[in-house]
């Protein structure tokens, strides 16, 4: 039996490990185009900002795909056939199954100027990404970013680490609505301030202005100002990465992304897609896309037991993450700004540190936690919301959940707080 | 190209085993083997008043420890863990490494050292000097190593030792703080430590059986002489070249822990307690982005990523529990912790004999 599976992103990679657990004799290949090894797309920071050589973003040492016996091939897969993916020279790569793990590609939109640009507009999602990045830092004296979320943040982080002076343009009224609270983004707004990275609020992108070579020399903003900058990064959200596949012959049907059912199996038998490419249809309920890493992981392994025969039904868990700006850092379980706007929450700061907590809940039991600045076990924070226990039991037994460096758990007893309904930008 | 200033190229450079590496590299090692084989450093020593080439160094050790510290503090200053673990390193360097042995030569008393421990000073347990030392040190150094170190590392981990009291893995921590990233992380360098560390423990133990039993059997004197001539030769070997000149002199090449990770006999008996002890590093179900920096700053050369990413709670024997893997972690996955529980250590001879998972891979990923 040969599987093929297209890209080496944690989802494919999980999968094809899995894969090789779950059935010695399998043979097994990952096509993937960006890089010849898996590495980690998160630590794409890390590495632009020295901290980290590129090597040191693989996970795993080169020798585990010889020892696991799992074939690397680095080539674009253009066209796919029955039995057959064809690489972007040409050549036929065949396989019996195969495996559609070919991640997210950057949103753009059709800003005014685009089509001029030749040079000085990046992404901050691939390989490739970083080498624009560090090719162009040089001849940057200042930097625009658009897009308020976490892969925004950390451009603008690596851009001030070389002294760069960056402007960052959010098009919400508060930084990452879809994450943080207005409360919680004012104070992060406010770090962002303090590391000079000058935060515009509200604002958006209106055209981009190149000069005679094409490089990106300024912008220009809806409410009118002009703003010059070398280099522009556009982190306005990733879709999945699914264009491709509507130009193949073999007809897998797509919506946003890979339609599949919660066993991971697109319309052509065979076929499976998982990761943030997948787009996962549940009877009774909305299509489910995620992109973020564990879920990739955890979407590649379940996907492996589909294709190894034996069945595995995928249930996203309660929603977690994490993920930091600057210094604050953040942890989040349930979900909390999917609540409805009014939803009850009792927000609690420290005077005079930027750590927080949002403990949403119903009046009868809590429902998430959005909380900054110091760090939470996730796992008893979960098992708080599905063991419906009272917002009072909660805070009576919080400590229990700190996750803190010996010596600096956040003095919980300092804490001052407030009832506050939740807030979400555009409602009122 | 990366954007680089001249003080970024210096420190690029020096991080990363550049031109500036090297020479630093040399200049440590020229000066290790300076004071450990000549006396060229004496006059130096008497024109600052001190009364030799060894007071000197343990000045210039204070000194770097010290300094090294401050940065190290300033740098972690968040880190209520980092903050306190330096200031007590920086403490027991000032008093039980240094005041206290100038104060006891000065008082015309033998210079002891309270912060050093056999195996570490394998001659703090030989019977013969039992007659020069005070009682009361004997007796320390005796309820020292074979029942404080054990019940002490049972409880906390062997870093109590290894990144709070010893001198080694306080300049490391201080001093070496450019340099720890450069350890080791390959597979084939946990085969070769597992080899290295173990069998200078060996060594060291057999000398002070010679030695112990020569005393109990004065008749054999080639017992004792055995004993001292290997004596002699792990002097040369391990305490000279490889804590001194390998040790510290390569610190820009090899990393910070080379000694500590490689050869040192204490490390090596308080790994093997530690791993039936309670201290682990704690790890977050599934919240491991697989960064790489907590293996990446790892002095120990310990692929922290690998158990993170599996989703495995650890307690590795080499592990000194110095605390930078949670520090630098972006998503807070790790946490060093002392729990009585048992898990998530299996204790079976596989489990002291292999620890790593590199080559391998499993995941529990997936759950039902
Ligand atoms: C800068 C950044 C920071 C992030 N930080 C976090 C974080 O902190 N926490 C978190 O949870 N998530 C984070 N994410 C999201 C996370 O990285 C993704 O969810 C995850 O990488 C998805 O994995 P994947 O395997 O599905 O796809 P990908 O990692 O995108 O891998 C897909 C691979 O397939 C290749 N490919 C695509 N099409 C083809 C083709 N036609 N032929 C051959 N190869 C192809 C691509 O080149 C790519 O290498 C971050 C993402 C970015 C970009
Ligand atoms: S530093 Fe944290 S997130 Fe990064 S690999 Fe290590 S445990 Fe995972």
């Amino acid at each position: 039996m040969k599987v093929l599976i297209i890209g080496n992103g944690v989802a494919g990679v999980t999968c094809a490990l899995h894969l090789r657990q779950l059935d010695a004799k399998a043979d097994i290949a990952i096509v993937s185009g960006e890089t010849p090894h898996f590495f980690s797309r998160t630590a794409l920071m890390y590495a632009y900002m020295n901290h980290m050589n590129r090597r040191d973003l693989e996970p795993y040492e080169r020798g585990v795909w010889k020892q696991q016996r799992i074939e690397l091939i680095q080539a674009w897969v253009k066209e796919l056939k029955p039995g057959a993916a064809i690489r972007d020279d040409g050549r036929e790569i065949p396989w019996d199954r195969l495996v559609i793990a070919s991640g997210s590609t950057p949103n753009r939109f059709a800003w005014k100027g685009i089509d001029k640009v030749q040079d000085g507009l990046v992404n901050f999602v691939s390989m490739q990404d970083l080498d624009a990045c560090e090719r162009l830092t040089p001849s940057t004296r200042r930097a625009a970013v658009v897009g308020g979320g976490l892969i925004g943040v950390e451009l603008v982080e690596c851009l001030r680490h070389f002294g760069r002076e960056v402007v960052f343009l959010v098009r919400e009224p508060w930084y990452w609505p879809a994450a943080l609270g207005a409360e919680e983004a004012a104070f992060v707004t406010e770090h962002l301030r303090a590391h000079g990275v000058d935060v515009h609020l509200g604002e958006e992108l209106d055209e981009i202005l190149t000069d005679s070579a094409g490089r990106v020399r300024g912008l220009r903003v809806k409410s009118g100002g002009e703003i010059s900058c070398e280099m522009l990064g556009v982190c306005a959200g990733v879709r999945p990465a699914a264009d491709w596949l509507k130009q193949t012959t073999l007809g897998v049907a797509c919506g946003r992304g890979v339609i599949v059912n919660d066993r991971f199996e697109t319309n052509i038998p065979q076929v499976w897609a998982c990761g943030d490419v997948a787009e996962i249809h549940r009877p009774g309920q909305p299509p489910l896309i995620e992109q973020i890493w564990y879920s990739a992981k955890r979407q590649g392994a379940a996907a492996a037991r589909n294709v190894a025969g034996i069945p595995a039904n995928y249930e996203p868990p309660l929603f977690f993450n994490s993920s930091k700006f600057f210094d604050i850092e953040y942890t989040t379980v349930g979900d909390v700004m999917r609540l409805p706007a009014g939803t009850p929450t009792i927000y609690r700061r420290l005077p005079d540190r930027p750590v927080s907590q949002r403990i949403a809940h119903d009046g009868g039991r809590v429902l998430g936690f959005n909380m900054l600045g110091s760090r939470w076990n996730h796992e008893i924070l979960e098992r708080w919301i599905l063991e419906r226990r009272s917002p009072e039991f909660v805070l009576e037994h919080l400590e229990a959940a700190q996750f803190d460096v010996e010596f600096g758990r956040a003095p919980l007893r300092r804490m001052t707080g407030e009832s506050l309904p939740l807030k979400k930008a555009g409602a009122p | 190209m990366k954007p680089m200033t001249a003080a970024e190229w210096l420190e690029h450079s020096n991080q990363n085993r550049g031109a500036v590496a090297w020479l630093l590299a040399a200049a440590l090692t020229g000066f290790y083997l300076v004071l450990y084989f000549t006396e060229w450093l004496n006059p130096a020593a008497k024109a600052l008043g001190l009364d030799g080439k060894w007071t000197l160094y343990g000045l210039l050790y204070t000194i770097a420890i010290i300094a090294g510290g401050i940065h190290v503090m300033r740098k972690y200053r968040r880190n209520r863990y980092q903050l306190v673990r330096t200031a007590v390193v920086i403490f027991v360097q000032l008093t039980f490494a240094f005041s206290i042995p100038q104060l006891l030569k000065f008082l015309g008393k033998p210079e002891l050292y309270f912060s050093y421990l056999w195996p570490l000073k394998i001659d703090y347990l030989d019977p013969r000097n039992f007659h020069h030392y005070p009682l009361p040190f004997v007796i320390y150094s005796i309820v020292g190593s074979f029942i404080a170190v054990p019940v002490l590392t049972l409880l906390y981990g062997k870093r109590w030792y290894c990144s709070w009291v010893c001198g080694c893995g306080g300049l490391a921590n201080t001093f070496g703080e450019p340099w720890r990233h450069l350890s080791a992380k390959s597979g084939l360098a946990w085969r070769i430590e597992k080899i290295t560390i173990h069998a200078v423990l060996v060594i060291a133990v057999a000398i002070t059986s010679l030695w112990f039993a020569s005393a109990v059997l004065p008749e054999h004197q080639p017992l004792a002489r055995a004993g001292d001539l290997t004596r002699q030769w792990y002097g040369l070997l391990v305490v000279s070249m490889l804590s001194g000149v390998a040790g510290v002199g390569l610190y820009p090449i090899g990393g910070t822990r080379v000694w500590c990770r490689f050869f040192c006999p204490m490390a090596a008996l308080l790994g093997l307690i530690q791993k039936l002890g309670r201290f682990r590093i704690r790890v977050k179900r599934d919240m491991c982005i697989s960064c790489g920096l907590c293996t990446k700053y790892c002095e120990m050369g310990i692929d922290v990523r690998a158990y993170a990413q599996s989703n495995r709670g650890f307690t590795r024997a080499s592990c000194v529990g110095c605390g930078l893997c949670a520090e630098v972690c972006p998503r807070g996955v790790l946490r060093l912790e002392n729990v009585s529980r048992r898990d998530p250590q299996e204790l079976t001879l596989q489990s002291f004999l292999d620890e790593s998972w590199k080559g391998g891979y499993s995941s529990p990923a997936w759950r039902e």
